[in-house]
């Protein structure tokens, strides 16, 4: 079967598969949700979201044993690194412990725990057909595409975040399979469920003073984005800090996000509901509130996912996003009471891209979700001019997506096609040249003459003639004065002239380092050495034939 | 290049059992150990076509104070060179390591993930089986106690991943220059259908150069007959699986040997490539 047609059809299989996960993630959340609404009226109702994320995580790390993150990360991890494997039990994992964090109150979203689920069906699918490297990071894609695009009933939107954060290239062959897949999780969702954010219905008339008002709108979403990635981050590391079993600390935080939901209700869980009432006009409310609403969201959200439960920050991007629109709207409004503005439903959904293009640095999801969930192109200007800018600020201040920031930190984010890429995958035991003539320490000048009259190489490495260790190199420039000097022959031991201290390569190392050291010393080649034995010589000319090869395979595509 | 071992080091009496029958092993076929002494219960260990997690028993995180020096120790006290002490460069967790898995061996105990008071003969544990399955490397599953082995014992099935593990097993007795013995138990084939294989595959010669003896066992069962392997000996088996079915009865003539035989064992799996 042709390659094309065959991706096309196992995308189409695993955009169902992922959609039907979405299906259930969601009916999870409404029977969560039902069954727990009884107890709202109690005071003690803010430990209900501590219990729920200290279940969840005990959930993941005795039971299932994750011992990962909240999904994205890893999936972008395992397509750059080990060509899209992840563990069958990613594939479920999340959803129930997304369920039991957001059913309880938690502040977090069902997209990245949907999306490692759907990546991981994908991946497993692909081994259970024991299809080849490109093709399982393909079906990996398009997992992630059919579970966001099921989600959110958002074929555009899922298709282009996982070109944009997961795949992070665009590439005929993958483009393909991934909006099969796209169409398949909408379709799923379609017809087992009502879409929660679809505003079809509405109808937005923008004119030029809102267009021009939304660059502002823009430089809040910034500074919202930036807050809250930084708001994620200090307290997944302060959590860190705190000498508690995990499963304690998920169920401070989560009483901590309960106590918070007490006052404003409208931070706890995904927050759909609170985003309908915005996008509809229905939300009420000051700007005093507005500002509020936008930071205790932040906090919670911040709480719920960095003090461990389990969850994605795109539902709270949205959410966070929207409460911005309302606050710049109602600040735009207060500040020029005599302009008429369009409708403060189109800010809330302007401040929704805002806020996704700024925290992901995923300006087309951003845009391509709103054009999804309103079904048209009312707003597509100022949509347009929010998520570039928002994009443009953020990268300023945060040079990389919360997702990526820190896989990129730890060396660990390989895109498609790049240098880094293309060397990751060659490895140092490929590229070694053992073709080199060792020569003990002891040897005469005059014996190591007749060595290099039957070598063509002009590095040779020195070892122990006892113990076999790697001792030092000599290079033929180094010793040229002495060569044509036969007196020193019977004189000069090779122990007297090598160079000692030589830079040497671990057969481990990563190739980007070797090429590093060897460009800061000025080095052609250096002796690779494992546990002080001379293995052989890697050389800059060996490294980029091979590199070229790679780039070649990796650019067939 | 030279020819490496990965061991994950239990600083444990049994552990040290364990890593005393790794540095047995390496001694006498020149092999480096590269010892991981863990410091998160999990890691990850990414093979060509999946992905096997490892949750290691608490035990693997006893005493992280002294383990470094109790594997050097033994290490050296078998005369060995310095080990090499793996330390992991990749994350796909904070707390959830990358192990290579570019090595030529591996060395796991019958079970990884449970706790020591769980293990005896007769159990080989899921982690176990499936690093086994997805491995490019033979596993080497000592036995309990350390007990040197003096020969080498390849049970030969007559498939073709039979004929790697014999390969394997004729490699590893002319490098250690220890005696090599096979042991074949008759089925549906006969003893002439075994060696017209052996023929076929044009090892004739380095059978008659190699083997010491070649046992058939004509009648009995295969557990019956396991009472002629010596009891010093390493047993290198295959364990297979492909197609469904096979899949589902993977290893199970490893799991009879390993249940019966208290001897150390190398496990040639499916995907093995022949490294050495």
């Amino acid at each position: 079967m042709d390659d094309r047609l065959l991706l096309i059809a196992f995308g189409a299989v695993v955009g169902v598969c992922s959609g039907l996960a979405a299906v259930a993630l969601y009916y999870g959340l409404v029977f969560m949700v039902e069954h727990l609404s009884v107890l709202r009226e109690h005071w003690w109702v803010f430990v209900l979201p501590g219990i729920g994320m200290a279940v969840s995580s005990l959930f993941l790390e005795k039971v299932v044993r994750e011992g990962a993150g909240h999904g994205v990360p890893e999936v972008v991890y395992s397509v750059s690194r080990h060509g899209g494997l992840l563990r069958l039990r990613s594939s479920f994992s999340r959803l129930i412990s997304n369920c039991l964090t957001i059913g309880s109150g938690g502040s977090a979203g069902p997209e990245a725990p949907v999306i490692i689920s759907g990546a991981s069906i994908g991946s497993n699918i692909a081994k259970l057909f024991s299809l080849n490297e490109r093709q399982r990071i393909t079906l990996v894609g398009c997992g992630s595409a059919g579970a966001l695009s099921a989600i959110f009933n958002a074929p555009v939107a899922g298709m282009v975040f996982t070109i944009e954060i997961i795949m992070g290239e665009w590439s005929a062959a993958n483009v393909v399979p991934i909006a099969v897949a796209s169409v398949a999780g909408a379709q799923i969702t379609r017809l087992l469920r009502a879409p929660e954010v679809s505003f079809t219905h509405l109808s937005f008339n923008v004119d030029l003073t809102s267009t021009l008002a939304s660059v502002g709108l823009a430089v809040v979403t910034a500074a919202v984005s930036i807050i809250f990635a930084r708001a994620l981050r200090y307290s997944h590391h302060f959590s860190d800090k705190i000498p508690l079993p995990v499963w304690i600390r998920a169920f401070i935080g989560g009483c901590l996000v309960g106590a918070i939901g007490l006052m404003l209700p409208g931070v706890l869980g995904e927050g759909y509901h609170s985003i309908g009432k915005m996008v509809e006009g229905a939300f009420a409310g000051g700007l005093g509130l507005m500002v509020l609403l936008v930071a205790a969201k932040i906090l919670a959200t911040a709480l719920t996912l960095g003090w461990g439960g389990s969850g994605g920050i795109f539902a709270p991007c949205l959410v966070i996003g929207s409460f911005a629109g309302l606050m710049y709207h109602r600040f735009i409004d207060l500040l020029w009471p005599g302009l008429s503005w369009v409708n403060e439903g189109c800010y809330a959904l302007l401040g929704m891209a805002g806020l996704i293009s700024g925290t992901m640095h995923a300006p087309l999801t951003g845009i391509f979700l709103i054009v999804d969930i309103t079904g048209r192109y009312d707003t597509i200007l100022p949509l347009i001019l929010v998520s570039a800018l928002s994009t443009t600020i953020c990268h300023v201040f945060e040079p990389a997506s919360f997702y990526l920031r820190d896989l990129i930190e730890k060396g660990q984010y390989l895109k498609p096609r790049t240098d880094a890429k293309v060397l990751a995958d060659m490895s140092i035991s490929e590229l070694v040249e053992k073709d080199c003539r060792t020569v003990p320490r002891n040897m005469l000048l005059g014996d190591f003459v007749k060595v290099v009259q039957q070598s063509h190489r002009d590095y040779f490495p020195v070892v122990d003639e006892n113990t076999g260790e790697f001792q030092g190199m000599i290079h033929l420039n180094d010793i040229r004065p002495y060569l044509f000097d036969s007196v020193m022959y019977e004189t000069v031991f090779l122990e007297q002239i090598m160079k000692i201290n030589v830079e040497t390569v671990d057969i481990h190392d990563e190739l980007s380092d070797v090429l590093d050291r060897m460009d800061a010393n000025g080095l052609f080649s250096m002796p690779v050495v494992s546990s002080n034995r001379f293995v052989g010589m890697i050389s800059k000319a060996t490294l980029l034939d091979r590199y070229r090869n790679e780039l070649i395979v990796q650019t067939q595509h | 290049m030279e020819t490496q071992m990965l061991h994950i080091f239990r600083n444990t009496p049994l552990g040290r059992e364990t890593l005393l029958q790794t540095s047995y092993f390496c001694k006498h076929l020149d092999i480096l150990p590269v010892i991981y002494i863990p410091r998160y219960l999990k890691f990850l260990m990414y093979f060509e076509n999946e992905v096997v997690q490892v949750d290691l028993d608490s035990s693997y995180l006893r005493s992280p104070d002294t383990a470094r020096d109790h594997a050097l120790q033994i290490v050296k006290n078998m005369g060995l060179p310095e080990p090499k002490f793996l330390e992991p460069k990749h994350f796909t967790a904070s707390t959830l390591p990358d192990i290579p898995v570019d090595y030529d061996f591996m060395s796991c105990p019958r079970s990884i993930s449970d706790l020591t008071s769980k293990i005896g003969l007769g159990y080989i544990g899921p982690r176990v089986r499936r690093i086994v399955h997805s491995a490019r490397f033979p596993v080497l599953i000592p036995s309990s106690v350390f007990k040197p082995w003096k020969s080498l014992a390849v049970l030969f099935g007559g498939s073709a991943n039979a004929v790697k593990t014999l390969r394997l097993g004729m490699r590893l007795s002319s490098i250690s220059g220890l005696p090599l013995d096979v042991f074949t138990q008759e089925g549906r084939r006969k003893r002439g259908d075994y060696e017209n294989i052996i023929q076929q595959e044009g090892l004739n010669t380095e059978m008659d150069k190699c083997v010491r003896n070649w046992r058939f066992f004509e009648s009995r069962s295969l557990a019956e007959n396991l009472y002629e392997v010596p009891d010093d000996a390493l047993i290198v088996v295959g364990a297979y699986g492909h197609g469904l079915v096979k899949e589902l009865l993977f290893g199970s003539t490893m799991e009879i040997v390993q249940s019966i035989c208290p001897n150390s064992m190398l496990i040639v799996g499916p995907n093995y490539r022949a490294l050495i």
